[in-house]
């Protein structure tokens, strides 16, 4: 019944998304519900995030593995988007297929009608891709753009009126992900984790950067108690409990090391086994001996000790945490600049590091860890929820809201030069000087299809000289407000119209103030549905293209028995935020 | 189909009505697929790589390692008798549907076609003879030729006293039925050519022309029957 080699036809390709594209629907818009899964542990989850959806089924086709992987890997860097790339992805390929059905022998002729069909699809996504990799930006830039507002993380924490547009942004993304109750409050909480954050570095995107590869180790997730009271605690939250008792206040300065103790290694001689157990146990007193002599109080093992060890320290009255996790480790040496010590020979004042203070937390109910507290002060992110599967949505939204604001910040690419030329009296302060474009100054625009139907005029106006692959992209991106109105026509038609009525008769007719700085564009409805980042939305486009393109390359399915390589597997089940590993085949 | 397209220059022609109701069929099917396909995968069902041999659709395979077509077994024995798409019966079924629904409102316009009737009264819905008409084109076209016979007297029975033909037509008992047929049409329409003359408002006079064409349509296509 398996065949080993097998030809992929067009419908096939499009049968795969469509599914994909029907389970991702249910949830999409402001009217879209949730998912809600179930384990046969009996653990519940609830989520709208396009990526857990389409992570957590059981998929053992190749193209729609392919395609969920590209999802991924999209979300992993704009934090949002997939349902859209979904959907866009969907009618991209609906439109392809319908137009190389009707006219197989568009580019050149071939055999068979399948064939033909397969290379005129593949044509016409090659071609769209070139035209959005060289087009697109300009495009966008004279287009969209200048019905946008301006986005920077100086005026981020500014209550201002006109610098709401970043928090603005926030408040809509949260509202997405988690609705509308809890959107004001996660916005001003991580408004607030970026102030104290920012004070350290002058590049506050740098910083957004460092929370967001670190954000596993900043953030503890408790369950059992109301969603308000997440808040931001002082120090660092090592998930692990104190392996030694621990006096419970400490008012002077500790001083904190971090041990890689492996106590099996250095042997280098076989002595038998009674001479090894008391030679570690001589070399255990050592290590504690140097360790007091340096007036050392904590020690961070990231692995387990052995009794012995324990024994040690409890009697030098140090306290001891162990099995702490590396990214714990990594992000407390980069905070106190200490290395950690791997030989433990060779101890020295550069491995260890002065403490504020160090005292056990209990977090909820069943959470008991310590919290420790380096001499520049950090915070710690603590997110509550009813339940841990809520507990886990909230902080995901929160990790990818570091990801979309990056993304959102940078400019649409090759604009700034582009368009330097054509207006030279710019007043965009926050433009460096120096060659890497490091503006960090983003544009916005107001959601529930704003982009989409801009985009659309434009390729409109663009296309005529154009070949048909323009008209394609065209069409197919009004599935995306169609989609968001889906329940209404109505507002579809209005929505279309109200956007359109805003773009000048003129094609040129641009101010000099390019990028508005200012409030709402004087129609506050527009307003309604929130903003998004037109950065992310054309980073979305070009990844959508190049999937599409990638997808539609595919000739042939070739069947093996023996699994290749576990790559994709592996990076798709590490990422998914439960430990216990699921099996997906 | 001809593939030596490259010398020959293909007249492309718009799709006939009844084509258009071939694909539109085909592709409400295939979102039917997509979404029965969505929801047992959130179900728990496995995509598999595998397609059904007999219609091509992805298989799907559930917790007990059952393989499952969603197309085979569960769309087609539901409506696969029912799809005008795959089914000529069907469409024929449909087609008298539609007639049926269209003449149980014809009784109405009779009472009110009258030109003393105020507008309130003339409440029928213009686009009904059209609509008729337009189901009787598509009946048409959809049915294979052997019952053609059957559906154009029913077309324009629209403003008619219900008149059923005979399912199955012997020639004999043909005749009678194609005067008595005739006979009411033509007095329809001298009916309606007087309540023309005498009509004031504009919808009425409206409707009785339309009347009047349909009647000479059933009188063409009894004609054509006849002989």
């Amino acid at each position: 019944k398996m065949v080993p080699l097998e030809q992929l036809h067009l419908s096939h390709v499009l049968q795969a998304v469509s599914a994909l594209e029907s389970i991702v629907l249910r949830s999409f818009g402001p009217e879209g519900g949730q998912v809600l899964f179930t384990r046969d542990t009996g653990q519940v989850m609830v989520s709208r995030s396009g990526k857990r959806i389409l992570t957590a089924l059981h998929l053992d086709h190749p193209l729609a593995r392919m395609v969920v992987r590209c999802v991924w890997k999209h979300s992993t860097i704009t934090g949002d988007g997939s349902k859209t790339f979904v959907l866009l992805l969907a009618s991209l390929l609906r439109i392809i297929h319908a137009t190389a059905t009707k006219d197989p022998h568009m580019f050149q002729p071939h055999n068979s009608t399948e064939a033909s069909e397969a290379a005129t699809a593949r044509h016409l996504a090659d071609r769209l891709l070139e035209f959005a990799l060289t087009e697109l930006d300009k495009l966008i830039v004279l287009n969209v753009l200048p019905h946008g507002f301006r986005v920077s993380l100086e005026n981020f924490t500014a209550k201002t009126q006109h610098d709401l547009s970043c928090q603005t942004l926030l408040v809509s993304f949260f509202r997405t992900r988690l609705g509308y109750a809890y959107c004001d409050f996660f916005r001003n909480l991580f408004c607030e984790l970026l102030s104290h954050w920012k004070v350290k570095d002058d590049r506050p995107s740098f910083s957004m950067q460092f929370l967001n590869n670190s954000f596993l180790a900043l953030h503890t997730q408790v369950s059992g108690v109301p969603v308000s009271c997440s808040r931001l605690i002082e120090g660092q939250v090592i998930h692990r409990d104190f392996a030694t008792p621990c006096p419970q206040v400490r008012k002077q300065p500790l001083k904190g090391d971090v041990l890689e103790l492996r106590c099996g290694d250095k042997v280098t001689e076989d002595r038998g086994i009674v001479h090894f157990s008391s030679w570690t146990e001589k070399s255990v007193e050592s290590i504690i001996a140097t360790l007091q002599s340096f007036g050392v109080s904590v020690l961070l093992c990231a692995l387990k000790q052995s009794s012995a060890v324990l024994a040690a320290a409890t009697q030098a009255g140090m306290c001891l945490v162990e099995c702490v996790s590396e990214e714990e480790i990594s992000l407390f040496t980069q905070l106190s600049g200490v290395t950690p010590i791997s030989d433990c020979r060779r101890i020295h004042p550069e491995h260890i590091a002065t403490l504020t203070f160090c005292k056990p937390l209990l977090l909820g109910a069943h959470r008991r860890i310590s919290s420790i507290v380096i001499y520049c002060t950090t915070f710690c992110l603590v997110i509550c929820a009813p339940s841990e599967g809520q507990a886990d949505q909230h902080a995901c939204a929160f990790q990818d809201a570091f990801r979309m604001l990056l993304t959102a910040l940078e400019p649409v690419r090759k604009t700034q030069t582009a368009l330097e030329e054509t207006i030279p009296s710019k007043k965009c302060t926050s433009l460096h000087a120096d060659n890497k474009c490091v503006t960090e100054t983003g544009c916005v625009i107001s959601a529930g299809g704003t982009f989409e139907f801009l985009l659309h005029h434009a390729l409109h106006q663009y296309g005529h000289s154009c070949s048909v692959s323009v008209n394609l992209l065209e069409k197919a991106l009004l599935s995306v407000p169609r989609q968001i109105y889906s329940h209404n026509l109505k507002h579809f038609l209005q929505a279309q119209t109200r956007v359109v009525a805003l773009i000048p008769k003129q094609p040129h007719a641009l101010s000099a103030n390019f990028i508005h700085t200012e409030g709402p564009l004087g129609d506050g409805k527009l307003l309604d549905l929130g903003l998004e980042s037109v950065s992310c939305k054309y980073q979305l486009v070009l990844a959508v293209l190049q999937c599409l393109t990638n997808l539609l390359r595919i000739n042939m399915v070739l069947r093996t028995h023996a699994v290749l390589h576990t790559e994709s597997h592996d990076s798709l089940n590490a990422h998914s935020e439960s430990s216990e590993g699921e099996d997906e085949d | 189909m001809a593939l030596n397209g490259d010398e020959e220059d293909f007249e492309w022609e718009p799709p006939t009505e009844a084509e258009m109701k071939v694909i539109q069929a085909r592709r409400e099917r295939q979102d039917k697929i997509s979404k029965l396909m969505g929801d047992y995968l959130l179900k728990g069902f496995k995509m598999l790589g595998d397609c059904c041999e007999a219609c091509g659709t992805i298989l799907l395979q559930d917790r007990q390692q059952k393989n499952y077509c969603v197309s085979c077994q569960e769309l087609d024995s539901d409506i696969d008798k029912d799809n005008p798409a795959l089914n000529p019966q069907a469409a024929l079924s449909q087609v008298r549907e539609r007639q049926l629904a269209a003449q149980v409102p014809a009784a109405a316009p009779e009472l009110n076609g009258g030109p003393t009737s105020s507008q309130a009264g003339v409440s029928v819905p213009q686009p009904r003879p059209e609509h008729c008409e337009g189901a009787a084109a598509g009946g048409r076209a959809l049915l294979p030729p052997p019952v053609v016979a059957s559906p154009p007297p029913t077309a324009s029975t629209t403003t008619l006293a219900p008149i059923r033909p005979p399912v199955c037509p012997q020639n004999s008992t043909l005749r009678p039925v194609l005067e008595e047929a005739e006979e009411a049409v033509l007095t329809k329409l001298r009916w309606a050519t007087a309540q023309l003359q005498s009509s004031a408002s504009l919808e009425a006079s409206i409707q009785l022309c339309s009347l009047i064409s349909s009647c000479a349509n059933s009188l063409r296509n009894l004609k054509e029957l006849s002989q």
